[in-house]
């Protein structure tokens, strides 16, 4: 029983801390530039394209590829701030309508360029770890590990870069953070590169683990969803308290009583968050 | 909302990325129209790409000989493909089209059997010949003669597949692990297998059903594993859902064999799996891949798609040349009725790989209404598929 339960906390953070680095892009966009990105789940699947494509077709080694892809990604989400979002910026509806129309025209270019089959990308590393009475996969391990280095790295850009401290400021309050001189319109496009290359960063990261295919950023954006809800929209200590919560409690249903469960049990939890505290559990009272 | 919108551009760009097939025929005088309803996208994707290929090659060869003749007159072959998405909501929306708007009177599809289910009575109320892939036992009824099958399912070749299990796998051998996708496909397979297990003398000690949207397997292969099976069968998971079940299965250390007597799908197994972990997969085959009219089929396919072929697609085939053998005995396209009557009378047909088709099905369904295919096992061994033997 001890090594049933420490397998099912392993395999939820494992998938939890993903589920973190998704819901921090998806919180951070909406918390600065109040855009519910519904695209989010495609930046996913294209960070997961671009390794496969660099990793696997092209042979490059892991490491050059996976940053390649990480920041392919998060230029091609500044591009579509500049040229999309930013016309309608303040819009809250126009901008959903948008994102919802640039996540269908993303998935539909990735089916048309790469097939509807869903294909393996080349795995860093192989085997498994024992960790004491449990066994955890080297590569779900490798990625928790990258995913709590990038927790870090984004932790510390926020805290200790000025642009970081810069984006806090206009998620507070834009207006105040526009008097002492910062402009809105590059914290806007900065924001959504890092949101993307966040979401990018755990397409690329789960690419070799997963198959990859055009439609496979829809789950993980819904679960991005659950996870920003549960933790309060806007909130990023909340999405990684989110984000790990729903990783363990999915991974506890699943495992002793079926993934059908388990499914039901995380949007059950969604549902009573927001009936007794519908800020979620961090987010700020409006 | 947002899904809505994505089946629908989804459903349109498939059918783009099929090339707008018969397009150039469109305007001849004389169409004859196939619609085809599968699953274009997602994890089921080979399977419905299988029956759209199947049917369109079939097509072209047709056409490309001059059309079909059917009494006095020619027709051109037109095929209008669309994406189910393995959702019954999305099939009846696609069948209702094909029927209503699309003038279709022949559909080949859908291949879910949720969809199948949802749209038998609109098949039987516009009297169109439906042929699906379903592999429901509720797909073909005595109450719906217009609805046939166009293969063999797990009712017909689970049992000599357990018992060429019995014969060829060591006698230790004898905790089973079954996983299958939770609905209609998967809940069939679950009670079958359960059964045959039982009465061929294994102990199914586990058994797990799982969402289709699902990519992560540990949780309920951690639950599994827990049993200590000798073997795992992955009965209709979908090819790639079913590499990635193997693979996190050998992740967590599980040594047994494995074994997939369902839906077909080797290469994604392999491509899934990757060609480590999938060696020594037990696979269900619709069609022996050593077999020369494979390859051309093979080539045809991935000419026309760019893609790798399902051994599925062998059955498709075969499924449209068995339809257009028919209407061309009716003698007409238009009258179902006749045409429905002649296809009961043009078997036994010979399959393009040689095997013989047959009609079949009444002792289960109440009616003959499915073709029966020759059934192959093969294993995975190097990341290829060998045929070893036959599932009759």
């Amino acid at each position: 029983m001890l090594s049933l339960t420490l397998q099912i906390v392993l395999n939820g953070l494992t998938t939890g801390l993903v589920y973190v680095l998704m819901a921090l892009g998806f919180t951070l966009i909406f918390g600065i530039m109040r855009v519910v990105n519904f695209a989010h789940g495609e930046l996913y699947m294209i960070g997961a394209f671009a390794l496969t494509v660099l990793s696997g077709s092209l042979h490059w080694p892991y490491l050059p590829a996976i940053l390649c892809s990480v920041v392919l990604v998060g230029l091609l989400g500044a591009l579509l701030e500049r040229v999309l979002f930013s016309r309608v910026i303040g819009n809250e509806f126009n901008c959903m309508i948008l994102a919802l129309g640039v996540s269908i025209c993303l998935q539909s270019i990735a089916l048309i360029v790469f097939g509807p089959d869903e294909v393996g990308a080349p795995r860093p590393v192989t085997g498994v770890v024992h960790l004491g009475p449990a066994v955890i996969p080297a590569d779900r391990l490798f990625v928790g590990a990258a995913a709590i280095l990038l927790l870090v790295a984004f932790y510390l850009f926020l805290n200790k870069t000025r642009l970081g401290l810069m984006m806090r400021a206009v998620a507070q309050d834009p207006e105040m953070a526009a008097l002492h001189g910062v402009r809105p319109n590059l914290i806007h496009t900065a924001a959504f590169a890092v949101g993307s290359l966040l979401a990018g960063a755990a397409g690329a990261l789960m690419a070799p683990i997963y198959t990859v295919a055009p439609y496979m950023g829809e789950l993980p954006m819904m679960k991005a969803f659950i996870v920003v809800v549960l933790g309060g929209l806007g909130s990023l200590p909340g999405a990684v308290v989110g984000g790990l919560m729903l990783g363990i409690v999915e991974s506890a249903f699943a495992t002793m009583l079926g993934s059908t469960v388990a499914a039901l049990v995380a949007f059950a939890v969604v549902v009573a968050t927001i009936a007794v505290r519908p800020e979620g559990l961090m987010g700020r009272r409006a | 909302m947002k899904a809505n919108l994505i089946s629908a551009c989804g459903m349109l760009l498939a059918t783009a990325a099929m090339g707008l097939p018969g397009l150039s025929s469109a305007y001849a005088q004389d169409t004859l129209k196939f619609g085809v309803v599968g699953p274009m996208t997602g994890p089921g994707a080979q399977w419905g790409l299988a029956a759209a290929g199947g049917v369109q090659i079939a097509a072209k060869e047709v056409n490309d000989k001059g059309g079909l003749k059917v009494g006095d007159k020619t027709y051109k072959i037109e095929v209008i493909p669309y994406d189910e998405q393995y959702k019954a909501s999305v099939a009846i929306s696609a069948v209702q089209r094909l029927v209503n708007q699309d003038g279709v009177k022949f559909i080949f599809g859908p291949v879910s059997s949720a969809g199948t289910l949802a749209v038998m009575d609109i098949v039987k109320d516009a009297k169109a010949i439906g042929v699906t892939g379903a592999y429901s036992s509720k797909a073909l009824s005595g109450s719906n003669p217009y609805m046939f099958r166009v293969y063999s399912v797990a009712s017909d070749f689970a049992e000599p597949m357990v018992k060429w299990l019995k014969k060829n796998l060591p006698a230790d051998v004898k905790r089973v692990a079954i996983v299958n996708p939770n609905d209609e496909t998967g809940w069939d397979s679950d009670k079958l297998l359960t059964e045959l297990y039982g009465k061929h003398g294994y102990t199914v000690v586990g058994k797990e059903l799982y969402e289709r949207s699902v990519r992560d397997y540990i949780p309920i292969l951690t639950k599994l594993l827990a049993e200590k099976p000798d073997l795992i069968d992955v009965g209709t998971a979908p090819p790639g859902s079913a590499g990635l079940i193997v693979r996190q299965a050998r992740e967590l250390g599980y040594k047994g064999h494995i074994v997939k007597i369902g839906g077909s799908g080797p290469r994604q197994i392999i491509e899934g799996a990757g060609k480590e972990a999938a060696e020594g997969v037990i696979n269900y085959l619709p069609a022996d891949e050593q077999n020369p009219c494979y390859k051309r089929l093979s080539d045809a396919y991935n000419a026309m798609s760019g893609n790798q072929m399902n051994p599925l697609l062998v059955n498709w085939y075969d499924g449209a040349y068995i339809l257009m053998a028919a209407i061309q005995a009716a003698g007409t396209v238009s009258d179902t009725d006749k045409v429905r009557e002649a296809l009961t009378k043009v078997f036994p047909y010979k399959s393009a790989l040689g095997g013989t088709i047959r009609f079949g099905g009444h002792d289960i369904y109440g009616i003959h209404n499915e073709f029966l295919t020759p059934n192959y096992i093969g294993i995975i061994k190097n990341g290829d598929v060998v045929t070893v033997g036959t599932a009759e």
